[in-house]
């Protein structure tokens, strides 16, 4: 065999790696958006490979991250469980703070503060409420401090395509998180009489907070099953 | 039967002093102070945030300006931008600024290099002396449009200070140096300078050459700064510190030897020790020089008392 040949044969080794990564993130990151409760079709989320390839696959034979991008809207379910219920002293309290997700995989090969403002201005000037930023490399720790400068605007998230080749969630020993909707936290401080600050808590950098786009202040419910008591339900606020 | 008196109450008194002001104004004035460093502390860091992605664009000036030459104009906000900067900003924004294919140093319009080869380091000095020679990361050379460029920008960041900027004291005098100023004097660029330019420059001379009162205050307002009086943080602080200085109004001068009595000590200032002339032998023994007259020099510090 020709080292030419060779050559040959490892180029298109390494492409087809490309593609599974890049399809396992793209599969991970529908899940995600699907998890938190947006509005996607299940054709979506369950993609084949093959079906990836013919849809995203360029004119030089290998995956064209530029066209990587969708956007998804909240369920009715979403909507609910993000509104803020009218209290006493509030009686027509604002609308959830939830909105369409745009998801954007960047082909870039360094993401510095310019690549930050274009996606955060992109975010704005479309209206979305949400964007997810994949990138192939670590962000420049000046470009993330764009995301709190940005924040009233629009909210940004941003992930290694690294981290999404697994669906952590699906791991057996990460238990179920479930977020807790405004109401139903009242009601479980109130029937535990606790103040919020009383919950253990989790972290807002937390693996599973990220992948459900947690905010500080919310509360979910942590169901591990338990060999003496069937299921247990632990509760946890978001710091 | 209870009796009607209430039962004294064990517990300890309160220790702090009932002032005016309840528990919780105290709490609330601390917890305001706190917040307001916090906040001081955000502002300066978005202004820095700000400035870096100016600074990524720059230079701003075209053609018959480079980084040796940098523009006047171009120059002045660079300093302004770099002021509150750590040198740790300034990495990040020459970092920023590679992202984007431009040399390092914030003032030179040309891309950076970019060593197509492989590998990871380069050797640099193969020709040079043995101690120049160093193997270095690719990547670090790759920063710069070329060795004098880096030495441009280095020669800013070590003038940066390692303290952050909200802790900074006397904040606005910090001052930057370039390794290559504005070559202003130069015929052909001052004709090209702008208007704006010029007139700022003459201001600047203007307020070199003047007003000495105005140097005087500034200097005297740097001083309370650095004494802590109105320290960026501490603007607002929990205690209230007021500093009287005595007002110095003459001119201050050196300390000078008199030189009026200066001869008749000429003899034993060889033996002077800061000030102090040490005399020898026992009390007994000078006391009986003294009898006989025998003056040696002066005897200023000797016991006088026994004198009616």
């Amino acid at each position: 065999m020709s080292s030419d040949e060779d050559r040959a044969i490892k180029m298109r080794e390494a492409g087809e790696r490309e593609s599974a990564r890049l399809w396992r993130a793209w599969r991970t990151v529908h899940e995600m958006v699907q998890d938190r409760g947006y509005e996607l079709t299940e054709e979506e989320v369950k993609i084949s490979l093959e079906d990836f390839k013919a849809k995203f696959t360029g004119a030089d034979g290998t995956i064209e991250r530029k066209l990587m991008t969708f956007s998804a809207r909240p369920s009715d379910a979403m909507m609910k469980k993000y509104a803020n219920p009218p209290t006493a002293s509030n009686p027509n309290p604002p609308s959830a703070d939830i909105g369409t997700i745009w998801v954007e995989f960047l082909p870039d090969t360094s993401v510095g503060i310019k690549q930050m403002r274009n996606f955060a201005q992109h975010l704005s000037a479309n209206n979305f409420h949400t964007g997810i930023l994949i990138t192939n490399v670590n962000i420049t720790p000046a470009a993330l401090k764009i995301i709190p400068a940005v924040q009233s605007e629009t909210r940004i998230e941003c992930f290694l395509e690294q981290d999404l080749l697994v669906n952590i969630t699906h791991h057996e020993l990460v238990p179920k998180h479930v977020l807790l909707s405004k109401e139903e936290k009242a009601k479980l401080l109130e029937r535990y009489r606790l103040k919020d600050t009383q919950l253990p808590r989790i972290q807002l950098g937390d693996p599973v907070a990220r992948y459900l786009g947690l905010r500080r202040g919310q509360v979910v419910k942590i169901i591990r099953r338990s060999e003496t008591a069937g299921r247990y339900a632990s509760y946890r606020l978001c710091v | 039967m209870a009796s009607a008196t209430t039962p004294k109450s064990i517990l300890k008194k309160p220790s702090y002093p009932a002032t005016g002001s309840s528990k919780a104004d105290r709490d609330r004035e601390v917890a305001l102070y706190h917040a307001n460093l916090i906040q001081q502390r955000k502002d300066i860091e978005l202004k820095i945030l700000l400035s870096t992605e100016t600074l990524i664009d720059y230079p701003l000036a075209a053609a018959p300006y480079d980084a040796s030459n940098p523009s006047p104009a171009d120059a002045r906000s660079f300093k302004d931008l770099l002021r509150p900067f750590q040198p740790s900003d300034y990495d990040a924004l020459i970092v920023e600024r590679n992202i984007n294919e431009h040399c390092g140093y914030a003032l030179c319009p040309k891309p950076r290099v970019k060593d197509g080869g492989g590998g990871k380091y380069r050797i640099v000095g193969k020709y040079g002396k043995a101690k120049d020679f160093r193997v270095v990361d690719k990547e670090e050379l790759e920063k710069w449009c070329s060795e004098a460029c880096a030495k441009r920008a280095l020669y800013v960041r070590v003038q940066l200070s390692e303290t952050p900027a909200w802790e900074r004291e006397g904040f606005n005098s910090v001052n930057i140096d370039l390794l290559d100023e504005p070559k202003s004097e130069e015929g052909k660029s001052k004709e090209r300078q702008s208007e704006e330019d010029q007139v700022v420059e003459a201001l600047g001379e203007l307020n070199l050459r003047g007003t000495e009162d105005q140097v005087k205050k500034q200097d005297a307002a740097d001083l309370a700064l650095e004494r802590g009086d109105r320290g960026y943080a501490t603007k607002n602080g929990l205690v209230d510190v007021k500093i009287h200085d005595k007002e110095v109004t003459e001119p201050v001068q050196a300390p000078s030897l008199d030189t009026d009595d200066l001869s008749s000590r000429l003899g034993t200032m060889h033996l002077t020790l800061e000030g102090h002339t040490p005399s020898f032998g026992s009390r007994k023994q000078r006391r009986h020089h003294e009898e006989l007259g025998d003056i040696e020099g002066e005897n200023s510090d000797e016991d006088t008392d026994w004198k009616l």
